[in-house]
């Protein structure tokens, strides 16, 4: 388990972070979100030992130099051109304190699961974007930390690429924790068991994907009548906050209003013809606008 | 240790693939023999090429072997040591500029390894073309000029040798203190520019690592100046604290890499 606590970073007067407390379960996925400049990274900076905080801890249970469990990706990789992939992983190994005799096997290793296999000989000056965003995951997993730190791992990668690495990341989630900014909400909805949002350097919601959702998400319904006419009267009869698309409305519940079933009470005493009637989950980035607008 | 070396082995593998172990020695053969070569030569290139009247006398003066190879030394010392340094400089600030650094410094390294494994390839290179540059003077001083005792070349190959521990150590400490454009203008200031200054006014004074190379070419003579030890203290003095304030200042800026 890793515990973060009290973090703050201050640079002069401007405070990038401040006070964010979270814990990460063992073997657990959580997305750090929020919009540009919340401070994701510099909390992931914090994270990897690179930046020391203002103040505040950072702990993972049973171990003394955190420096030796964390595997960092930052969000664009830069690697000694000169250098292949192997002699770059390997290197990587040994200085984060793979004995030497077993530094190349692990190297050779991890380059085959992230697919690397064939091009391990090359030097990375010739790979291209996504190679490198592979051999970065290479490199940050190379020593088998007990913390994954990902800066945006897909956002710069085309939708190829990042299946690719999403998958990737959902196999390591067995093995190791994983900690993970994004602003790409789709993927973070995909591979989560922690949200973690950040606005203006602080923590302003924290929880499950479910959690948030229930605690953010008013209930909404699409109900589709037969014709537009019937939409557009029903919606204007209803006194709900309603929007109509074609012959469907969208009808909000916020609070005291009417539940499902009055609302169905109400969809046959109006005696329109209705064709369906659904329950609409918000989308993360629904909730995520709601959280970044509050 | 275990540190030291896989950096070191990165580090050599690096500069011996951009060819830097190549071209520096070779920079530095042209200039150790350029001049031998062309004072020897200097009548009949005037008489080729000069468009000289008729009946023009030219006494040319008669050089010995130490002049010659101290006119290689003040070449080793004005565009050796400027590209020597330029291609230093950038060595710790580069990377952590352009981000190739945070993949290392996030990891359990320690910074004395990091700063003593560029310090023992940038010296390796600086000494290994200083020494192919004199060699290659010495081969053409012996052949045109006359012979040089080998004790009093190896004594001054060997002062040399530790100018250039101090220019190395000088020049990474200005790359980990500061980002390349800085690092780069204080090192061509602190050392080529230092020893114009130095041997504009340096008659003021004796004492003076700039005066090491001078000092080191005067063995050939048979004796060198009586501040020679002085100074070689002074130089390995300053050379020790360029290396604890660069350790100190690669790991002070190492949160500036970028991520």
């Amino acid at each position: 388990m890793i515990t973060v606590s009290n973090l703050t970073k201050t640079f002069g007067a401007q405070t990038v972070v401040s006070n964010v407390s979270f814990t990460l379960e063992t073997n657990t996925a959580t997305a750090l979100i929020g919009p540009n400049g919340a401070g994701k990274t510099t909390t992931l900076s914090m994270l990897t030992g690179l930046l020391a905080p203002t103040s505040g801890s950072i702990e993972i249970a049973g171990v003394k130099d955190i420096r030796r469990e964390i595997g960092f990706l930052p969000q664009y990789p830069q690697f000694y051109p000169w250098l292949t992939a192997l002699e770059f992983t390997e290197m990587a190994a040994k200085l984060s304190g793979v004995p030497a005799s077993a530094a190349k096997k692990e190297a050779e290793r991890v380059l085959t699961f992230v697919g690397l296999e064939e091009a391990m000989k090359k030097k990375t000056v010739t790979f291209s974007g996504g190679m490198k965003q592979r051999l970065g995951m290479a490199q940050a997993i190379v020593h088998k930390p007990k913390l994954l730190l990902l800066d945006e791992p897909v956002s710069a990668l085309d939708p190829v690429g990042r299946r690719e690495i999403m998958n990737l990341l959902k196999e390591l989630q067995q093995q190791t924790t994983i900690l993970y900014s994004t602003h790409i909400l789709n993927d973070a909805e995909e591979m989560t068991d922690q949200l973690l949002f950040l606005r203006k350097g602080e923590l302003v919601e924290s929880g499950s994907l479910t959690e948030v959702r229930t605690k953010f998400e008013s209930p909404r319904y699409r109900i589709e009548f037969a014709t537009q006419e019937d939409a557009l009267q029903f919606a204007s009869q209803s006194q709900l906050s309603a929007t109509v698309t074609g012959s469907s409305v969208y009808v909000e519940i916020i609070e005291e209003r009417p539940t499902m079933q009055q609302l169905l009470e109400r969809l046959v005493a109006s005696k329109f013809a209705v064709t369906k009637v659904e329950r609409v989950t918000a989308s993360l980035e629904e909730i995520f606008m709601k959280v970044a607008g509050q | 240790m275990n540190t030291f070396l896989t950096l070191f082995t990165k580090e050599f593998r690096e500069a011996w693939r951009s060819l830097k172990f190549v071209w520096m020695p070779l920079l530095f053969i042209v200039l150790g023999i350029m001049d031998p070569l062309t004072n020897y030569f200097m009548e009949d290139i005037l008489g080729a090429v000069g468009n000289l009247p008729e009946g023009f006398m030219l006494t040319m003066p008669e050089l010995h072997p130490i002049d010659v190879l101290s006119a290689s030394t003040s070449q080793f010392q004005s565009i050796g040591l400027v590209v020597l340094v330029a291609t230093i400089a950038s060595a710790i600030s580069r990377e952590r500029q352009n981000g190739m650094a945070t993949l290392l410094y996030v990891r359990p390294i320690s910074f004395t390894a990091l700063f003593m494994s560029k310090w023992a390839v940038a010296s390796l290179l600086g000494i290994v073309s200083g020494v192919a540059g004199y060699a290659g003077s010495l081969y053409y001083t012996t052949l045109l000029y006359g012979s040089v005792e080998y004790g009093a070349f190896m004594k001054m190959l060997g002062t040399y040798c530790i100018w250039i521990l101090f220019v190395t150590a000088v020049t990474l400490a200005c790359s980990a203190m500061f980002n390349t454009a800085i690092s780069m203008t204080l090192a061509i200031l602190l050392l080529p520019f230092g020893l114009m200054i130095d041997s504009i006014i340096g008659s003021f004074w004796s004492l003076s690592p700039w005066k090491l190379s001078a000092y080191g070419v005067q063995f050939i003579s048979g004796g060198t100046s009586e501040y020679y030890t002085a100074t070689v203290a002074l130089t390995l003095a300053l050379m020790i604290s360029a290396v604890l304030l660069g350790i100190l200042f690669s790991k002070r800026n190492a949160a500036t890499a970028k991520i």
